[in-house]
């Protein structure tokens, strides 16, 4: 999957790159491939982290709880990717690399928050305390994000509004189709880095359980 | 004419001096904008293989301690 992604985003490139540049903003508006398809992706992860962290609750099965993390600390790598690469876009179109806009304002507290999330984790060594904090914490934290997805509608922003699902925007057939590849190339590679998250946790559990073996020796 | 009449002196004879060149401001700012894009672009791959970086260390963090307390429960239980 991880080496699918790869080839996928590798072989998309090229096709980026021969796309016509667009009207006002010229050869930079490619950052839109990365920029959105990076934003989906960890916002898909914070719904998934949501519903496993409400099923640790109910359930207090510490597979959700797994899976909680996983897709938080890979999605806090995507949400990254969506800051950093915004910033540059602003530098370039706005003449400034940080604006303290709804939009971004609130996706960079939604970083700061699952960053919370995962320093709260470390700071907890009990592991059924630290699975019920994390769970209660990552629900609290979902809150932002629909803030950060309707910011630009709630208020006057600087942010472009949506180009898809939108009646404001439009994106021609050829770079539709570049774009759709590359959203389920980064949704696969952020599949295959959680699948390898998610299995580095199971084998932490499975050293938590060795360690308590051995020191009950 | 008109503008002479506007403006101070000194500052038409500045305007006349300064170096207005329409086409080496539109290649500075497709230069910029090339630059942006390639930036972007870097900065997005960079970060994506830190992490992974990140996830192979640990990966290989994980398989020691795994293989270090696998070989001290068999000891334990051999003694």
């Amino acid at each position: 999957m991880l080496v699918l992604a790869a080839a996928l985003l590798a072989g998309n490139l090229y096709v980026i790159a021969h796309l016509a540049d667009e009207m006002r903003q010229g050869q930079i508006f490619r950052i839109i491939f990365f920029h959105v398809p990076a934003a989906s992706a960890a916002m898909i992860g914070s719904a998934v982290a949501l519903v496993a962290s409400v099923l640790f609750l109910v359930t207090k099965n510490f597979k959700y709880d797994a899976l909680a993390v996983s897709v938080t600390e890979v999605g806090l790598a995507f949400l990254a990717v969506n800051l950093v690469t915004g910033s540059i876009w602003a530098r370039v179109i706005w003449g400034v690399w940080w604006a303290w806009d709804p939009r971004l304002t609130s996706a960079l507290i939604c970083w700061i928050l699952y960053a919370g999330y995962l320093i709260l984790r470390q700071a907890l060594e009990e592991p059924t305390q630290r699975a019920t904090f994390a769970a209660v914490y990552s629900i609290f934290a979902f809150t932002d994000v629909p803030i950060v997805y309707f910011s630009i509608r709630w208020w006057r922003t600087i942010h472009p509004q949506p180009v898809f699902f939108s009646k404001t925007g439009s994106f021609p057939a050829e770079w539709g189709r570049a774009f759709g590849l590359n959203m389920l190339a980064i949704f696969l590679l952020y599949a295959a880095l959680t699948k390898i998250r998610l299995r580095q946790e199971e084998t932490q559990r499975e050293i938590d359980y060795l360690r308590r073996t051995v020191h009950a020796f | 004419m008109y503008m002479n009449a506007q403006l101070p002196a000194p500052v038409l004879a500045l305007l006349l001096q300064a170096d207005f060149d329409p086409i080496r401001d539109e290649i500075g700012r497709l230069q910029r904008n090339f630059q942006g894009l390639i930036w972007g672009f870097i900065a997005a791959w960079v970060i994506l293989a830190g992490y992974i970086l990140m996830l192979t260390m640990r990966e290989r963090r994980i398989r020691r301690e795994m293989e270090r307390l696998k070989s001290m429960i068999e000891e334990s239980e051999k003694k």
